[in-house]
This record gives structure tokens, C-alpha cells and sequence, in this order.
């Protein structure tokens, strides 16, 4: 069977994770990474890749390469997405797709245009915990979920300032918002929006009361009350406020009540795991997402989540900066 | 007989920090000279952790320093609040982030990013090694220069973050964890040539093993006395820490002191100490209750 080449455009935090496990799936190998950081490339060569390049412009030029990983930050996506576009690479682009859902719209349109494939990077999709819970839904074990109430609470990108990891210096993009297109909510609320629309369906109505503890032009915490077609009430808490962690699901239905929490495993747990399949349970979505987008590729199937869904988490967070409820 | 320095600790009582701040003046003879005109005041700001952790100087702390100036010299001074560059920290973003650039604009004061400032060049020797270092104009030329640091825990074998070890955010060099490796002699380099007039230390919140807070005002002249009592309320041995010994060695300060105010224990007892010691009898202890 044919290998897909993959090549990753981006090495920081988030296209590292991508580097490490994308080393690691089936039917692929990852033929070149491209970042301006001369140091990124050099342990990118130390851990085996061959073909580094400071240029992506100049990566998209290798036959051999397939599909493209795109962990860039938020504003260059669309321009990164037409250029691999145009030299016909696959794409996974990271989340948030763009920085507005106008951008977001000339990506799909891009995408079309092409004929070339598109997957969001959604790994909550692919998080056993958060896929059982899926299954409890619809077989009906909880009956009809009236309340779910969704946590994502973290540093954000100044996760370094847990007190556990020495500080790392945050890169300047992240302080501007016409750069990031927003903060928490855009940041973090994506991730909880795609999986709720996920679990409920589309969104009917949104509306956010946005927190801005740390001065910034952009929210460091949101509360979002939503609505969703199938009558399912979501109270959505997104910040970078907490120096640890903190991603959690509760949802109660009818019958009964869940809560479901991705948090790392203890250390012996996460040496074992490593040990077994090369990967901490706490990243193993990470992967799976990139096993699948390759699958995809390779049965030429269309991946989920689409660049659909990506436009459609958006118009939603969109929709939530615009109805904004003042509480004083 | 040898002359030691005073070391004020004070308990803040109903959040007034003014009153303890000034009660802690009061306790080591201290008084704002009527000549002063220009004051730097060096808060710790280490990366965008906020106050609420400990880490950080509390920006409400000082806008009630900044009120006792004021309401002591009753004329106009100009106070700068300066920080520096890091290597993982754009000092812009972490005035604005921490809640300073309000403060500024609230008292009238100036924000000082000293790695923007101009300098002079100063080479100074600690023990047999030699440091070159560029030193902040505005802080040369300040009449008053007041440290308010925070008490820390810290790696890179120093221990203890307090007085001397807040001048090293001083130092308008950004890519700090250059001096990782001689860190104690740095932190005596730049105390040797940037000599502060006065360390009010913010003990409100104290991050040990985990923030707490601990009510603290403690004030003093001798930052070699005042990072001696902070480490006695850490569960440290000050005689032991490296950096303390070499500073007094240097002439900054000596590590012995005269305490004045609530006694040392009432703090040190309510620091969130790492007692590997303790924790291991409390939970024996707790063991032993459960089998009962």
C-alpha cells in the first residue's frame, strides 16, 4: 500500500504534538516540516526528518509530498491554505480554521476550487472519554439532555505559567487580537462549540458575557448560554485564567446524569501507557485524528471534521461576540 | 559592638495595607526625606503570573505605597515602577496583563521597561569573578529606590527569591538564563552596584508550596537582613543559602538582625513550608486516626 506524505507547516507548541504523532501512524511518513525557527528544524532533523525547510512555499514543491498538517498561527491560515491548495496537498488545518467566518468562508471556496481535501484539527472527537459519552447519548442511556454544562478552563498560551514547568516565552502573535481573532472563546470555546454541535446538532442561539481579568483587547474567560435544535441547553465556560487544567463535560438528561473529565493519567500510568503504544492516553486523540485524516486519504473519503463544521464553529463564536450580556 | 540592621514584620490588619506599611516604616525609624525627588520602585513581576499567586507584587500594594509617599511628602515626586525584559516575559505585556498600567494611569506615575532605557556601563567583582553589566540611568540617578519584592521559593539552587534576588530583574539584559549557572554571584554583582535604599516586602499572598495568604508586611534597609528573616518564615536556614552568605561576604548586608513587630514564628508558623518531615507525620498521623 502507498504511504501518504505528510509534511508539517509550523513547529510550535501545538505542530509539534503533530510532529511526534504523526512519526508514529500507519501508512504515512512524514517527508518534511518547514518553520522559521533555524532550532525547531534542527531537532526536528535530530528526531529523523530528512527535508527542513524555512520555507513552506518551498516544501509544497516536493512531489512526493501528499498532504499537508497546517499548526500556523490563526492569521496565516488562509494565505498557507491557498498556497498548499494550489500545489494540490491535502490539508488538516488546526482550529480555530480562521479568524472570521468571512475568511473561514474564502478557505472553503479555496478548498472547492481544488478538489483537494480538507480536515479540521478537532481532537476532542477523538478522545475515547468524550466518544463514549456520544454513545450514552444516543442510545438513550441518559434519556433527553436538557442541561449539558461544558468547562474549558486553562493558561491558554500562557500555559507555562503552571508552577510546575519552567516559563516559556509566549509568542508575540498571541497578544493581538487582530492576529488571533479573539481570545478564549475563540481559542478554546471552538473546541467545546464542534463537540456540542457534534453531540446536539446545530446551534440555534448563543449568548456570551466575556471576562477581562488580565487587561487585555481580548477576553481572558467566557460564559456562554446556548441553545440547540434539538432543545438541549448549554451553559459553556471557556478561560486562561487557571494555572492547571481543567476539561470537563456534564451532561443531564431525563434519566440520569454524567461528567466526564479529560485530565493526564498519574505518572506510573502515563509511563505504562507510553511504554504499551508509544502514547499517553492524554494525547492519544492527537493521533487517532491523524491516523484518521490519512485513512481518509487513503480510501478517498471525505474527513470530518469538515472545513463545513470549522465555518459553521465560527459563525457561531461570531454570533456569541456580537450577543453579549452585560451582568454588573 | 556591631551595628544590626532592623527588620519590621507586620500583620495587616482588616486589608488596610497602608497602615501596615506605614506601621513597618515606623518600627525601623524610617521616614521619606522631604528632598526626595525622583523614586524607582521595583515591584517583582515575574511572567504574567498575577498576584493571586504569590508570585507577583500586588499592583494594590503599591498604589497604597504610592498613597503614604504622597501623603508623607505632600508635594509632587516623580515615582517610576520599573521592570525589565526576561527571557520568557515582554515587560509591556506584563505591566498591562498585571494590572500596573492602571495603577499608572490611576497615580500618575510612569511604567519603566529598563531594557528600553538608556545605560551606563559598570564592571563590578564578586569574589574572583568579574561582571560587566549595562545599569539602568533612571536608577543611578533616583534620589529614593524602594524594593518591594515578594517571598519565593525558587530552584536553580538558590532557594529563596526575596530582596537581593528581585534586583536581578534590574538588569536590562534580557536572556537572563545566561547568569543561570552563577546565579548566586549575579544576584551579589547587581546588589553590589545597584544599592536600594529601602525593601518594604509584599507578604500579603506568599507562594510556597502553594499560594496563601499571609497578611505580611515586613520592611527593612539591609536586604541581606531582610532575605535572612524571609528565609527563617520559609523554614530555611539563612546561614546555609549560598547567595546570602556571599553577600554579606561582599559587604551588602549582614544576615544576623534585629526583629521588631509581631515575632517571626506567628508567620513562619502559617508559611506554607515544604516539611517533607511534617507531611510525612501528618499523614501517619492521619493513618492512625482512620485504623482507630
Amino acid at each position: 500500500m502507498k504511504k501518504i506524505g505528510l509534511g508539517i507547516i509550523g513547529l510550535g507548541y501545538v505542530g509539534q504534538i503533530h510532529l511526534r504523532h504523526a512519526q508514529k501512524i500507519a501508512n504515512a511518513h512524514v517527508i518534511a516540516v518547514a518553520d522559521l525557527s533555524k532550532k525547531a528544524l534542527k531537532k526536528a532533523r535530530n528526531n529523523g526528518i530528512k527535508n527542513t525547510f524555512i520555507s513552506y512555499e518551498e516544501m509544497l514543491k516536493l512531489p512526493e509530498l501528499d498532504a499537508v498538517i497546517i499548526a500556523l498561527p490563526t492569521h496565516l491560515h488562509l494565505k498557507c491554505v491557498r498556497d498548499a491548495a494550489e500545489a494540490g496537498k491535502h490539508i488538516f488545518l488546526e482550529k480555530p480554521m480562521a479568524r472570521n467566518a468571512q475568511e473561514a468562508k474564502e478557505i472553503l471556496s479555496i478548498v472547492q476550487k481544488n478538489n483537494i481535501k480538507l480536515m479540521m484539527g478537532y481532537p476532542l472527537r477523538f478522545n475515547q472519554q468524550f466518544q463514549t459519552l456520544k454513545k450514552k447519548i444516543y442510545d438513550g442511556t441518559l434519556g433527553d439532555i436538557e442541561i449539558a454544562i461544558a468547562n474549558y478552563i486553562s493558561s491558554g498560551p500562557f500555559f507555562h505559567r503552571a508552577e510546575a514547568h519552567a516559563p516559556m516565552p509566549v509568542p508575540e502573535w498571541w497578544f493581538n487580537k487582530e492576529l488571533t481573532g479573539g481570545g478564549a472563546l475563540i481559542d478554546l470555546g471552538s473546541h467545546i462549540i464542534n463537540l456540542l454541535r457534534w453531540y446536539f446538532g446545530e446551534i440555534t442561539d448563543i449568548k456570551s458575557h466575556l471576562g477581562y481579568r488580565f487587561n487585555m483587547p481580548f477576553e481572558d474567560k467566557a460564559t456562554c448560554l446556548t441553545k440547540f435544535q434539538n432543545d438541549t441547553t448549554a451553559i459553556i465556560n471557556v478561560g486562561w485564567f487557571l494555572q492547571g487544567y481543567q476539561l470537563k463535560i456534564e451532561l443531564i438528561g431525563t434519566v440520569n446524569h454524567t461528567t466526564v473529565q479529560h485530565k493526564p493519567s498519574n505518572p506510573i500510568s502515563t509511563v505504562i501507557q507510553m511504554l504499551a503504544t508509544g502514547t499517553s492516553q492524554f494525547y492519544h486523540a492527537h493521533k487517532a485524528e491523524l491516523q484518521y485524516f490519512v485513512n481518509c486519504l487513503i480510501k478517498n473519503k471525505k474527513p470530518t471534521p469538515t472545513g463545513e463544521d470549522g465555518l459553521k464553529d465560527l459563525e457561531t463564536i461570531e454570533k456569541a461576540y456580537k450577543n453579549q450580556i452585560n451582568i454588573d | 559592638m556591631i551595628d544590626l540592621s532592623l527588620v519590621s514584620l507586620v500583620k495587616i490588619k482588616n486589608s488596610n495595607i497602608k497602615s501596615a506599611i506605614k506601621e513597618s516604616l515606623g518600627l525601623i525609624d524610617y521616614k521619606f526625606s522631604k528632598d526626595i525627588r525622583n523614586i524607582v520602585i521595583k515591584p517583582n513581576l515575574c511572567y504574567y503570573w498575577d498576584y493571586s499567586t504569590g508570585q507577583t507584587t500586588n499592583p494594590r500594594f503599591i498604589a497604597e505605597l504610592i498613597e503614604l509617599i504622597n501623603e508623607s511628602l505632600s508635594k509632587h515626586v516623580n515615582i517610576s515602577i520599573v521592570e525589565s525584559d526576561a527571557s520568557a516575559m515582554i515587560c509591556k505585556y506584563a505591566f498591562r496583563m498585571l494590572g500596573y498600567e492602571k495603577l499608572a494611569e490611576k497615580y500618575n506615575v510612569k511604567l519603566v521597561n529598563l531594557s528600553k532605557e538608556s545605560c551606563n556601563p559598570v564592571q563590578v567583582t564578586v569574589g574572583e569573578k568579574v561582571f560587566r553589566f549595562m545599569v539602568p540611568k533612571i536608577i543611578l540617578e533616583a534620589d529614593l529606590k524602594i524594593n518591594v519584592p515578594k517571598i519565593k521559593y525558587t530552584m536553580r539552587g538558590i532557594e529563596l527569591t526575596c530582596a537581593l534576588k528581585n534586583i536581578y530583574g534590574c538588569n536590562p539584559y534580557p536572556k537572563k538564563f545566561k547568569y543561570h549557572g552563577i546565579l548566586a554571584e549575579t544576584i551579589v554583582a547587581l546588589n553590589k552596584i545597584m544599592r536600594f535604599d529601602l525593601c518594604i516586602i509584599d507578604g500579603y499572598i506568599v507562594s510556597g508550596i502553594h499560594p496563601r495568604k499571609l497578611g505580611l508586611v515586613m520592611a527593612g534597609q539591609d536586604p541581606v537582613a531582610i532575605d535572612a528573616a524571609a528565609a527563617e518564615i520559609a523554614g530555611l536556614n539563612p546561614k546555609k543559602i549560598k547567595y546570602l552568605q556571599l553577600a554579606e561576604k561582599e559587604g551588602i548586608g549582614r544576615i544576623s538582625y534585629i526583629p521588631r513587630g509581631v515575632p517571626i514564628n506567628y508567620f513562619k508558623s502559617r508559611y506554607p513550608r515544604k516539611d517533607f518531615k511534617k507531611k510525612l507525620m501528618g499523614k501517619a498521623y492521619a493513618a492512625l486516626l482512620l485504623t482507630d
